[in-house]
């Protein structure tokens, strides 16, 4: 790989086509990520036409329908495919709009995360000396609390809400990327092409950015779908400890939350939104094992 | 041979033994931990179970399973014409418990009595600060400093208490827990060893129940007081095993690990009443939930807009989705079973439509509002988020924009005093004594705003009405005077009076003798375990 990028940071290898069905090829080996994939997609398509495919409004409140159980159990309606929670609310509609906040969370945290990881962790691998060590000792400190535990004091202060859940999420994510793309710059900076890139005068933003990051993208990829799921499961726990999304948002983790109390009694206002969370955090995980096949260079059959 | 046979009998002597000194252990699964075993530092209804109904005695105390009082330590009491001098006669012959830690070597006398109350009440009392931050919250709360003038030594077995004012109840609040009657004697010697601390880790009183150890956040463990005054308990041991969680302790109950729980989940009390091992126990609870406008701030300042609001609440839903229906709709600011509750007020009817009206012709558009929801389960509100949900919708049908914040239950109880509180507060109160000065006084005087009065209304007529009924001495008197309070106060509506719930008691069907308090007590005395 760093022949091919020796004289110019923008790699003129194979047709940027030919690199995808490279991609596509490594990574449709893995059979869990297609299926990840394809329930990823799904999720998108949901939460983007929540609109239209809910019954219901998600925060209306059928009082004379309470805990209803879903339509296949003895009690249950057509009217409420999934039953309703304790004040009447249809448990379909509000997992489908809960997607919604789940996938934006994910991907405000994981941009938030991966954009700020990438500035500082390019900084500290790339000048070194105070500047890095000054950096990496405040990335130790965050990773020496419980990230949840953290999570949680920040929003404390904060005050809760989805936003300031996000916030302090993607703060806690931080030293994952920073420590990532530092390493991945060190290692890069010394070799050859960038040598030559200063040689022929490049400026540090130049070489910082242009040269050197394009070349380190590969593991921070990995690391930003695996963030994605970990972000979800976060905000969710957040919102089961009542310091995430506020009520009536039908947020999964709240949702969880708030039917504690129904387990023995109503067992689908527990399981669903449990279930919803398991398997987009599963489809996400699966996802990210097939980017790390195809795009880890060692991993690469020849 | 002769050896073995000899081990054969004194097993078999043993096993006999065994056999005959077997014991009646009863089993508690709390929900918490105490804060301590003083029951005059704190007022958690935990600590009061654990320490106070155990351990100690009261110069009077609450007749079981009522709120009016019955004599505790004293046997009897005068009272002089001018309600300013009471003087209590003790009982004769009350010993107090034998434990590892102390042995007494007298009997329950004046000293003691003069010792417990005047620790609380002088600032320069050695037992004033014994335990940093020691606040002695319900002394205070009470207002007993301002009140009391003296408390005099008449001989070993009188006391007498003289008053700065006429207070009609003061003798429902010395049957509170924090009026607990702890031995000088044994503070004397601690005092002397210079471990002041252990009065509030290893109580020593005249009760049914001797303390014999507790284990941080798992268990506490008791005997009983075998020369107690009232007679011997039919059990023996009382083991406090305490369980966080509401869902684990039904486990628990449900397995015979304890005999009784406390506060059982709203959902889970159906099942309960099936298992055909157990009984359940309900009573009206002593208490009322809340939703406290803040009366000082634009718009909620106005009647009108209250009174809409009030109208727009669906507090049946509420009953139904937080309590399965195990609670009444709330109409008066005091529940249904104290006395002097006005019967005659009728409450305002959920009319959305009209409310909406009346918000308009209160010239009130786009109102946005905060309601605070309270992070705890209390008995009097299980799930205030769920019933802010709930009001939330409502208030949505009438125009009304409400946003639900919550904070952690310390800075909540806290923050809510606030005068320049944003929003209605849901909150609640389960009576202490039984008297209705307690909540009408208490949550909504003018003396509370900024304290106990989440609405920060003062209202003039209401407090005169009040105050008045506090000094009045017949209870006929009282009755009136609270009646008119009441219809003042569902006249300007500072509070939408939410639910009454009930309090439900499940036990193990084997289980004898418990008596509900309405007060929410939990007291084990006079309880037995049938096989």
């Amino acid at each position: 790989m760093t022949e091919v990028t020796i004289d110019t940071s923008i790699s003129t290898d194979p047709s940027r086509r030919a690199r995808l069905a490279e991609f596509w090829f490594y990574f449709s080996e893995n059979r869990g990520a297609v299926i990840g994939l394809v329930f990823f997609l799904f999720l998108v398509v949901l939460a983007l036409a929540a609109p239209l495919v809910a019954p219901h409004d998600p925060t209306i409140q059928f009082r004379q329908s309470v805990l209803l159980p879903p339509f296949w159990q003895e009690g249950g309606r057509l009217e409420f495919l999934l039953g309703t929670d304790a004040v009447g609310r249809d448990m379909l509609s509000r997992l489908i709009y809960g997607t919604r906040f789940s996938l934006f969370v994910g991907v405000i945290v994981t941009t938030l995360s991966l954009t700020g990881g990438i500035l500082v962790g390019v900084v500290a691998g790339y000048f070194r000396g105070w500047v890095d060590t000054f950096i990496m000792r405040i990335m130790d400190i965050i990773l020496a609390f419980p990230s949840l535990l953290l999570a949680l004091v920040l929003v404390a202060v904060l005050g809760p809400g989805l936003t300031n859940a996000m916030i302090a999420i993607a703060l806690v994510f931080q030293p994952h990327f920073v420590r990532l793309t530092r390493a991945a710059v060190m290692a890069e900076k010394t070799r050859d092409y960038v040598v030559a890139a200063k040689v022929a005068g490049a400026g540090h933003l130049r070489l910082m950015f242009k040269t050197i990051l394009p070349n380190c993208m590969a593991p921070l990829i990995v690391q930003a779908t695996l963030s994605f799921s970990s972000a979800i499961l976060d905000a969710a726990a957040l919102g089961f400890l009542g310091m995430g999304a506020q009520p009536p948002t039908p947020e999964w983790g709240t949702m969880l939350a708030e039917a504690r109390e129904f387990i023995l009694r109503a067992w689908w206002v527990v399981t669903l939104p449990g279930l919803a969370i398991l398997l987009t955090v599963l489809a996400i995980n699966l996802m990210g094992d097939g980017l790390r096949d195809a795009l880890d260079p060692k991993l690469k059959r020849s | 041979m002769k050896k073995l046979t000899t081990l054969f009998a004194a097993t078999a002597l043993a096993t006999l033994m065994a056999g005959s000194a077997w014991s009646k252990t009863f089993v508690y699964c709390s929900e918490g931990s105490p804060e301590g075993f003083d029951p005059g530092l704190y007022t958690a209804g935990t600590t009061f179970d654990a320490a106070a109904h155990t351990v100690y005695n009261r110069l009077l105390e609450f007749k079981k399973g009522t709120t009016e009082t019955e004599p505790g330590l004293a046997e009897s009491w005068t009272i002089s014409d001018d309600g300013l001098e009471y003087t209590f006669k003790l009982r004769p012959g009350v010993k107090f418990q034998t434990t590892e830690f102390f042995t007494p070597t007298r009997d329950l006398n004046a000293d003691d009595v003069i010792f417990s109350l005047e620790r609380q009440w002088k600032p320069d009392h050695p037992w004033h600060g014994y335990v940093s931050g020691a606040s002695w919250e319900y002394f205070s709360g009470m207002g007993m400093p301002d009140l009391i003038e003296a408390i005099e030594k008449v001989d070993d077995m009188t006391v007498k208490i003289k008053l700065k004012r006429k207070e009609a109840p003061f003798l429902a609040n010395l049957a509170m827990p924090f009026a607990s009657i702890m031995s000088k004697e044994y503070a004397d010697k601690l005092e002397a060893d210079g471990k002041m601390n252990q009065l509030n880790q290893m109580p020593l009183g005249t009760g049914p129940f001797a303390f014999v150890g507790y284990q941080q956040d798992a268990v506490i463990r008791y005997k009983a007081h075998p020369d107690y005054w009232d007679g011997k308990q039919k059990i023996d041991d009382l083991v406090f095993s305490i369980t966080t969680d509401a869902a684990v302790r039904y486990q628990k109950l449900k397995a015979g690990e304890c005999h009784l729980m406390p506060y059982p989940n709203a959902a889970d009390v159906e099942s309960m009443k099936a298992d055909p091992n157990l009984k359940v126990m309900e009573q009206a609870g002593l208490n009322v939930a809340y939703l406290a406008y803040n009366t000082t701030q634009a718009p909620f300042d106005k009647v009108e807009v209250r009174k809409a609001l009030n109208k727009a609440i669906n507090k049946q839903a509420i009953v139904d989705a937080v309590f399965q229906g195990q609670a009444t709709p709330a109409t008066n600011p005091i529940p249904p079973t104290m006395w002097s509750y006005n019967d005659n007020i009728e409450d305002d009817t959920y009319e959305p439509e009209v409310a909406k009206k009346m918000l308009e012709d209160a010239g009130v558009t786009n109102l946005s509002m905060k309601v605070w929801a309270m992070p705890v389960a209390r008995p009097y509100m299980l799930n205030a988020r769920r019933a802010a949900e709930l009001m939330q919708a409502d208030f949505a049908k009438i125009g009304v924009n409400v946003e639900i914040v919550t904070y952690e239950w310390a800075e909540y109880l806290e923050k809510s005093k606030d005068k320049n509180r944003d929003g209605a507060v849901i909150l609640g109160w389960t009576g202490d004594n039984g008297d209705p000065d307690n909540f009408l006084d208490t949550l909504l005087g003018c003396d509370a705003v900024g304290g106990n009065n989440r609405a920060q209304w003062c209202n003039q007529e209401f407090d005169d009405l009040v105050t008045k009924a506090k000094e009045a001495s017949s209870v006929e008197e009282r009755t009136k005077l609270y009646e008119d309070a009441q219809v003042v106060f569902k006249r300007e509506a500072p509070w939408a009076t939410l639910d009454h719930s009930l309090s439900i008691v499940p036990m193990r069907k084997n289980v004898e003798g418990f008596v509900q308090s309405p007060l929410g007590d939990f007291a084990f005395d006079g309880v037995d375990i049938v096989e």
